[in-house]
């Protein structure tokens, strides 16, 4: 579904991937692990379209989005959760997610608002709360509702578990289950080791910019000499 | 000085008229800066053209009224133009750049409006039914000024609904916040900016129509207001409605209050004013984004 080919890019004039190579097949889920800085994230928001690729290709569904626009890439069915969450402060959990249902409004479709408010009742009983006054989990399940609202073909996560209490980390760990159960295609970055592995079908490990090595979660796990020299754990 | 209670509410109601003015201007000018950080110092030779628009529309159609719906028109036209001939290349050039191409469009637009219209102020005549003065607390005021306040409040009343309560007004809100994370939600961002201009251009179009009744249409009007509505924008903080209402009506009343109470120092007063609140709080009174 998502076919990433020797991707080069970064900031500015800034190269920081350098020869990205990542394969998501439909219904499997992906995770990207390594390091901090070996960018990961910088991979996500190339494919995204949020920055600019210097070459490469990305595929989605057959197609190369690699020069498409960021509103392209969502509406053809790519929804992103950003590290840093990025909910609207300035409107209310209702009216993120409704922003986001805007995309599939029509469409016979199986996220909606009401389903994301059973999914995660937190979000439910603060549907009229701003986004900037939830905690920093309800703001990562609100980040995650309105990437599902958009029913979309993939869904990227970028560290999802960061600065969250245990117990919060375990029912996004739930949650993301749930998803994998559904048939939901997912790509995950991820610093959380057992997180990942113990979520993702196959996984991709980061070093200096490009893909290290890929294969499936268990051969990952049995590979100490892989953790020792491209993890650190 | 001593004065009684009718020239208190007087004055309340001449700062009431100016808070307005700038209300309509700053609101077009405060989201285009806050969803695209785009400055636009051509705003104030736009709502120039509105006036003379205004002036024309109402002495050839013989109809104030539709003059006030040709203005708006006309100055988005106008606006389309700069759009798609300047505006458009110019978005991703930085702010200096963009601060000093439309700076230049300023003098472009006042000396068109000089071939066009000539070098003298232009009157325009108030509608009958709003000519004469009318009872307001026992204070005789003239009614056009209190149309002028009533303009200003059913604007800001219609904005306030629907940026709060439509997705259209949503969108314009995420957008503000995180342009990025907005078009990561499949939103043109940038078709929305387009759209968000023609209204910024609409209302100072329609601004300079019924700003010209009173003041008349001349060319410096294009930089006469353009200082106090940066200062609304800057004060009330960059891409908030709130922070353009609270602004016009700060920057509107120190200016009418100013010039009475303390007449030398009243243009001084509003750049005290502006000095104190860059240093207590520099995003603004009212920030778009926390």
């Amino acid at each position: 579904m998502l076919e990433v080919r020797d991707l080069h890019a970064g900031y500015g004039e800034t190269q920081v991937i350098h020869g990205v190579d990542l394969t998501v097949d439909e219904g499997r889920f992906h995770a990207i692990l390594g390091r901090n800085g070996v960018g990961k994230t910088t991979t996500l928001k190339t494919i995204v379209g949020l920055l600019p690729s210097f070459s490469g290709e990305v595929m989605f569904d057959g197609a190369s989005v690699s020069r498409s626009r960021p509103f392209d890439i969502a509406r053809m069915g790519i929804a992103y959760v950003p590290e840093t969450r990025d909910v609207f402060g300035s409107l209310s959990v209702l009216e993120n997610l409704r922003l986001a249902a805007r995309l599939a409004a029509g469409t016979d479709c199986k996220w909606t608002v009401e389903r994301v408010f059973n999914f995660f009742p937190n979000l439910a009983s603060r549907r009229d709360n701003g986004g900037n006054q939830l905690s920093g989990g309800e703001q990562q399940m609100l980040a995650i509702g309105r990437a599902l609202v958009m029913n979309p073909k993939l869904l990227i996560l970028d560290e999802p578990t960061e600065g969250l209490a245990p117990i919060v980390v375990r029912q996004i760990f739930d949650k993301l289950k749930e998803l994998k159960g559904e048939g939901m295609t997912m790509l995950l970055v991820e610093q959380n080791f057992h997180f990942a592995t113990r979520l993702a079908d196959t996984a991709s490990v980061f070093g200096r910019g490009k893909c290290v090595w890929s294969g499936t979660c268990e051969a990952l796990r049995a590979d100490e000499d892989l953790h020792r020299q491209w993890l650190g754990v | 000085m001593v004065a009684d209670a009718d020239f208190w509410l007087t004055q309340f109601l001449n700062g009431m008229q100016l808070s307005m003015l700038l209300f309509l201007l700053s609101i077009g000018l405060t989201i285009i800066f806050g969803l695209m950080h785009f400055v636009n110092l051509a705003h104030g030779a736009l709502y120039m053209v509105g006036a003379y628009v205004g002036v024309s529309a109402a002495a050839s159609l013989g109809n104030f009224w539709l003059a006030l719906i040709a203005a708006p028109l006309a100055v988005t036209i106008v606006g389309i133009f700069l759009y798609v001939a300047v505006i458009r290349r110019m978005r991703r050039a930085g702010p200096m750049n963009q601060v000093l191409v439309t700076f230049g469009l300023i003098f472009v637009l006042v000396d068109l409006v000089r071939i066009l219209w000539g070098d003298i102020a232009l009157g325009m005549e108030q509608p009958a039914i709003l000519s004469g003065p009318a009872e307001i607390f026992g204070v005789s005021y003239p009614a056009y000024r209190l149309f002028i306040i009533a303009v200003g409040l059913v604007v800001m009343v219609a904005l306030s609904l629907v940026l709060s309560r439509t997705q259209i007004g949503a969108m314009v809100r995420a957008g503000v916040e995180n342009d990025a994370m907005a078009s990561c939600l499949g939103i043109n961002v940038e078709r929305l900016f387009f759209a968000v201009f023609c209204v910024g251009c609409a209302l100072a179009g329609l601004a300079g129509a019924v700003a010209a009744p009173v003041f008349s249409a001349t060319p410096s009007m294009a930089t006469d207001i353009l200082i106090p509505t940066l200062i609304v924008v800057v004060i009330g903080g960059l891409g908030s409605l709130g922070g353009a209402i609270v602004g016009s009506l700060i920057i509107g009343f120190i200016q009418t209050f100013g010039a009475v109470v303390l007449p030398g120092f009243a243009s001084v007063l509003v750049y005290v004013l502006l000095a104190i609140v860059l240093i207590a709080k520099p995003a603004g009174l009212l920030p778009a984004r926390s």
